[in-house]
């Protein structure tokens, strides 16, 4: 199976954007989890075809920041903006069905399940024969599982996982998982796809391999994504604008020699690089 | 040797899919059923069908049941029992109300009672989870006691307050009652045992199964793919409380013949919880290993002694039986947490790259 995937096949079309609009837009949102002020005031918004990376020190509130976009937190002031509809409070299967896919920073595959079934689980919202035609698994029911089979095997050809096709996930080493867990969050075509720290744990060889599939996802099939990463090097080489957050404030957006000069940016997260000093 | 898939290629997705990819598993499976169709009702006699064929297959049906609530979607019950009394007083009540429809329309109708009762109490679960989820099962499972005790309507208004299975027929032949034969009751509650095993099969390999599994390995991802945990874990609930009913119904009408509120105790949803867990939680084929283990065993041991010769009294056998019972189950778990199906899994690994030890 080496032919090669059509991106047509794996786009997601069904937003209606151009390239460089605004997909997703991120107004004064706060979220408070009793006294803790987790997000505070924070507006920013990720356009169409880009990779928009989120970076900050540990507990800045980058993840509350993309639970907030999916689903699993409702802000307590702002808006959120997605594809042009604003939305107040909203499920996280609503966030799905809406286009949103998702990683997450522990890796939360289906450890019971084979690598097949959990990128078929990223397909949940394409198949929808009810449950009798379920109980046969014959006719639609079989020819739906087929079709989402198909899709599923363009995924894994697209993340070279072939060989762990049928190996129960728990079992896989870590770096294979993050990849699966993309192609989980890729089967569902999302329009925006967020991830939490991909390269988290990851030695040199994978974050390379990674990189490469962003870069691939988001050149071949048209998908935007958004990104937290600690690893500076990957940020600033790969994604096209970065918002710096800190302390659950915004203290920088733009591109990433822009964030990269930014003095707050500097003193709150990046540092001064010791390379200007020579090897020690 | 002979359990190789080498030269077995899968040139589409349909056939990849099948349940059993593998040519001597198929052979396998085709061997099981003609014994189980065609040589098990000519060989054995009356006691092994009655006592040990029917009620080995009536509660691999209801451990089923629970695997797929406990081991597929994650849910943990204890209400396995009260289940099984709701679809046997629903099957008591339709084939007395309606004696002239079919009793096998009956017995796979009265899960839908159980089902409907499964639905009701599984609404705790979109809020409780693990332990907590389990006590709140086991209200069901004393509620559903008490109406069996406490409303006469349900037994009929009976004197002895059990109920007793009207003698029906099928096709002309007694199926049910003290008249029924061992072989026409064994039949139907193979056919209804295969048939659903397949539809339950086909269920789990299908979206709705995935989704049960998504639910129970990781709830939050599961959210995010767009499983909504009300409809996955109540469907949970109902397919599983569905079977247990039909298993419930078959146990009166097929095994029992007659039965108390006792039949449905929790020691009956324990004895199933513990075949569940010994076949291993989230495996078809370890519902049968665990139903056989937990009801065939301690008759064998009961009735090997005399057999070669060994006076022993039947009080002694009985307690010496469960000791057997009770330090296997121990020892098993510790050697094998993940049950018979593990080991039937690992043996047929050994098998597949011997005379290596790993491929």
């Amino acid at each position: 199976m080496n032919r090669a995937v059509d991106p047509r096949d794996l786009a997601m079309d069904g937003d209606g954007l151009a390239k460089g609009e605004v997909l997703l837009e991120v107004k004064n949102v706060s979220l408070r989890f009793g006294g803790v002020k987790a997000i505070t005031d924070i507006s920013f918004d990720i356009r169409k075809g880009e990779i928009r990376a989120i970076i900050g020190p540990n507990g800045a509130g980058k993840t509350s920041m993309l639970n907030v976009i999916n689903g699993f937190y409702t802000p307590q002031e702002g808006t959120i903006t997605f594809r042009g509809e604003e939305r107040k409070k909203i499920a996280p299967y609503q966030a799905a069905a809406s286009g949103i896919a998702r990683t997450f920073q522990n890796v939360a595959l289906f450890k019971g399940m084979t690598t097949l079934d959990n990128i078929m689980a990223g397909r949940t919202l394409a198949m929808h024969r009810n449950f009798l035609w379920q109980l046969l698994y014959f006719g639609p029911a079989l020819n739906e599982e087929i079709a989402n089979r198909r899709k599923v095997e363009e995924i894994i050809d697209f993340l070279e996982i072939q060989h762990i096709r049928k190996v129960p996930v728990g079992r896989l080493p870590y770096g294979l998982q993050k990849r699966v867990e993309l192609g989980r969050a890729l089967a569902a075509q999302p329009s925006l796809l967020l991830l939490d720290e991909p390269m988290a744990g990851m030695n040199l060889e994978e974050k390379e391999d990674m990189s490469r599939f962003i870069l691939d996802v988001n050149s071949q099939f048209g998908t935007t994504i958004a990104l937290i990463e600690h690893d500076m090097g990957v940020v600033m080489d790969i994604s096209d604008r970065v918002v710096v957050l800190d302390y659950g404030r915004k203290i920088g957006d733009g591109t990433p020699d822009e964030v990269k000069a930014n003095q707050d940016v500097i003193d709150a997260y990046l540092g001064v690089s010791h390379q200007d000093e020579g090897e020690g | 040797m002979f359990y190789r898939e080498a030269g077995q290629f899968k040139t589409t997705y349909a056939a990849d899919q099948q349940v059993f990819p593998i040519l001597q598993d198929r052979i396998g499976v085709a061997v099981i059923l003609f014994i189980a169709i065609a040589v098990v009702p000519f060989v054995a006699n009356d006691f092994f069908m009655s006592a040990i064929a029917i009620p080995f297959l009536i509660l691999a049906l209801a451990t089923i049941g629970l695997n797929v609530l406990t081991g597929y979607a994650g849910q943990l019950s204890l209400g396995t029992g009260g289940f099984m009394g709701v679809g046997a007083y629903a099957c008591y009540k339709l084939a007395t109300i309606f004696p002239d429809v079919p009793i096998v329309a009956h017995i796979l109708l009265s899960g839908i009672f159980a089902a409907a009762a499964g639905v009701v109490f599984g609404l705790p679960s979109l809020r409780i989870k693990g332990l907590y989820l389990a006590v709140t099962t086991l209200a069901a499972q004393f509620f559903f006691e008490w109406c069996f005790i406490r409303i006469p309507w349900l037994y009929n208004y009976n004197a002895s307050g059990a109920i007793e299975v009207p003698g029906l027929t099928l096709l002309g032949v007694t199926v049910t009652g003290p008249a029924a034969g061992s072989i026409p009751r064994y039949y139907v509650v193979l056919a209804i045992v295969i048939l659903l095993t397949v539809l339950v099969k086909n269920l789990l390999r299908g979206r709705i199964g995935r989704q049960w599994m998504m639910i129970r390995d990781m709830d939050i991802a599961a959210e995010l793919m767009g499983v909504r945990p009300l409809y996955a874990k109540l469907s949970a609930f109902a397919v599983s409380s569905y079977l247990c009913g039909v298993a419930g119904a078959m146990f009166v009408f097929f095994y029992l013949g007659a039965a108390e509120p006792s039949a449905f105790s929790i020691t009956l949803s324990f004895q199933v919880l513990f075949m569940a867990i010994l076949g291993g939680l989230g495996s078809l084929v370890g519902c049968f290993f665990g139903a056989a283990f937990i009801w065939i065993l301690p008759i064998l041991l009961r009735a090997g002694p005399p057999m070669i010769g060994i006076p022993i009294a039947a009080e002694t056998a009985t307690h010496v039986t469960s000791m057997i019972i009770g330090a296997l189950i121990v020892a098993f778990l510790i050697l094998e947490p993940h049950g018979l199906a593990r080991l039937w899994q690992i043996g047929k690994e050994k098998l597949r790259v011997w005379p290596f030890p790993y491929a």
